[in-house]
């Protein structure tokens, strides 16, 4: 397009000359894109630790307490026979405690270690997870057994939990979309109005619609656009802290930021440009319908 | 050039601001509009700017019909033309070379084009030396000149003016006119709607005259006689003066 530059620099210079409401635009819309984007990575994070959770055909077998090492050794062996059992390991309190020690670290369980309330288990590998709920069955059913780590049940649990905070982002951020958009409809206005005498003076000389557009547009996409690079930077910085955190209290291994960071930056960008786009188009159409006169309000 | 057909408007409130208005305007004809407030002589000059639309009739311009143009031709045809204002319609925070040069960016003009043509237009208004001035800091007549020269400056076939020497003292209302004059005279046609009956005597030209929206006078039409009237002939004939100006393209 003819005179693109010039019209680059009138958008850039409508920022900056309605800065209070390009700011205003700016914190909706990076509020909307860091919900969105915390709201996506909580649920492929939870989605990675169901599947791998779910796939695991690792069951652990926790034994009654007042279980001795040698009854534990039959236990072990009744275990085995079953016939989609592949093998068993024992897992004595002790090892556990390490385990725990080694993901956790050493301060929290220094303490307890002469008192040391975990029970012994087995980690049993299974042949066939579609037979899960019948093995599960059998194991129980042996004397001394006191419970299984369902891990089924786990992952079933988390999937719900990560569908309901799903559904509940979907609603906020909808909302919180139409409201980025509203304001930058707004923003946009508010421009259009502060400027009605050089757009009606650009009509009459014979500018095209596009080009009286364009500076409006350049306006919402740019806000869109700085946006979305906000938004990275504090998800980035969100990310690490919250997952840190997290890991903190239930251990597990989070999909590294470095591996979805692209995708994030590149998906609040495409977003940030589509409302920035669309929130000044609204404002601009109903502007641009007017001739003389009526867009100076005389 | 111009061609009204039996062009009547009303505005959405009612006001029946024209009837029946037949018109022709040759190109490189000077004609000057009066008529009394109300008339409708803006709402006349609003239809050649298609700010207005006809309720009634047809408008020809440059051999198009107004009624045909699509949304997106509307602009095109603007381009034809140079708007001056009474009120002058300059954006105060620019200079009076930016004034002139936001006409050229709004149809796309290069750089390089404006800062060559800006100073030229200028230059023939009389307000080279001006050129970094803000318009607060002109007269009114300095002012109309910088409006002048940004109507120019897209080099239009026709200049439409809706009372430029309102604002501005006598003597500089003359020397308006007189540009405009100078302007018509490398042949671009110059519609000037005024009150001043003064100027209007002095420049011999075709005079139409309106009244409650219809046209009771025009100079050019043998069959109506008015107080302006003038030899008809003089408009038929191309007019250069010596001191003719010719804008490059
Ligand atoms: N946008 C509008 N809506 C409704 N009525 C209008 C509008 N513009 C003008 N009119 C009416 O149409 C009639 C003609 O107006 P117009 O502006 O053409 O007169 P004019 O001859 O230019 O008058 P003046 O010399 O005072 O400028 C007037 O009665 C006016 O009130
Ligand atoms: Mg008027």
């Amino acid at each position: 397009m003819k005179g693109f530059g010039y019209l680059a620099k009138e958008g850039l210079k409508n920022v900056w000359n309605n800065r209070i409401m390009s700011i205003a635009s700016v914190c909706v819309l990076v509020s909307c894109l860091v919900l969105t984007g915390a709201a996506t990575l909580f649920s492929i994070n939870v989605a990675q630790v169901v599947e791998s959770v779910g796939d695991s055909n690792e069951t652990t077998v926790y034994l009654k307490s007042d279980v001795s090492r040698l009854e534990a050794v039959y236990i072990g062996k009744d275990i085995e026979k079953l016939d989609n059992v592949v093998s068993t390991t024992f897992l004595s309190k002790e090892d556990a405690l390490e385990q725990y020690k080694d993901e956790l670290g050493d301060e929290l369980f220094a303490q307890i270690e002469d008192r040391n309330t975990l029970p012994d288990a087995f980690v049993v590998v299974m042949e066939d997870l579609s037979m899960y709920d019948k093995t599960v069955a059998e194991i129980k059913n042996i004397d001394g057994v006191d419970s299984i780590n369902d891990h089924r049940e786990l992952a079933k649990k988390l999937t719900e939990i990560s569908n309901l905070i799903n559904i509940i982002c979907v609603g906020v951020v909808t909302a919180l979309m139409i409201i980025s958009i509203f304001i930058i409809a707004n923003t946009i206005r508010a421009t259009m109005y502060s400027r009605r005498f050089e757009i009606s003076i650009m009509k009459s000389v014979g500018a095209t619609d596009s080009f009286v557009r364009m500076p409006f547009l350049i306006e919402g996409v740019v806000i869109g656009i700085v946006s979305a690079v906000v938004s990275t930077g504090a998800i980035s910085l969100l990310y690490e802290s919250v997952m840190s955190a997290i890991t903190g209290m239930i251990p597990f291994s989070y999909i590294p930021l470095t591996h979805v960071i692209l995708y994030v930056a590149a998906a609040f960008a495409l977003a940030g440009i589509v409302v920035g786009f669309f929130g000044s188009f609204i404002s601009i159409r109903k502007y641009l319908k007017k001739e003389g006169n009526e867009i100076l309000g005389w | 050039m111009i061609d009204f057909d039996n062009i009547s408007k009303t505005y959405p409130n009612g006001t029946h601001a024209l009837y029946d208005v037949n018109i022709h305007i040759d190109k490189g004809e000077f004609v000057f509009i009066v008529g009394s407030s109300g008339a409708g002589k803006s709402t006349f000059l609003k239809l050649i700017m298609h700010e207005e639309t006809p309720t009634s009739g047809e408008i020809t311009i440059n051999g198009k019909k107004i009624s045909k143009l699509k949304r997106r031709e509307i602009p095109y045809l603007r381009r034809h033309m140079g708007i001056v204002f009474q009120d002058f319609r300059l954006i105060d925070k620019m200079n009076v070379f930016d004034n002139v040069a936001f006409a050229m960016r709004a149809v796309g003009e290069s750089a390089a084009t404006i800062k060559k043509r800006v100073p030229y237009v200028l230059d023939l208004v009389g307000l080279k030396n001006k050129m970094k001035d803000k318009p607060s800091e002109l007269s009114g007549g300095e002012q109309q000149r910088v409006s002048l020269a940004r109507a120019l400056v897209n080099n239009p076939e026709i200049i439409v003016a809706d009372e430029p020497t309102g604002n501005v003292d006598p003597e500089m209302s003359h020397e308006i006119i007189e540009l405009l004059n100078e302007i018509n005279a490398r042949g671009t046609t110059v519609l000037v709607v005024t009150h001043e009956h003064e100027l209007v005597r002095e420049f011999h030209q075709r005079v139409i005259t309106i009244d409650h929206g219809r046209v009771i006078g025009d100079t050019k039409d043998k069959g109506v006689l008015s107080d302006h009237d003038v030899d008809d002939d003089y408009n038929d004939v191309p007019h250069y003066p010596d001191n003719a100006v010719v804008l490059p393209d």
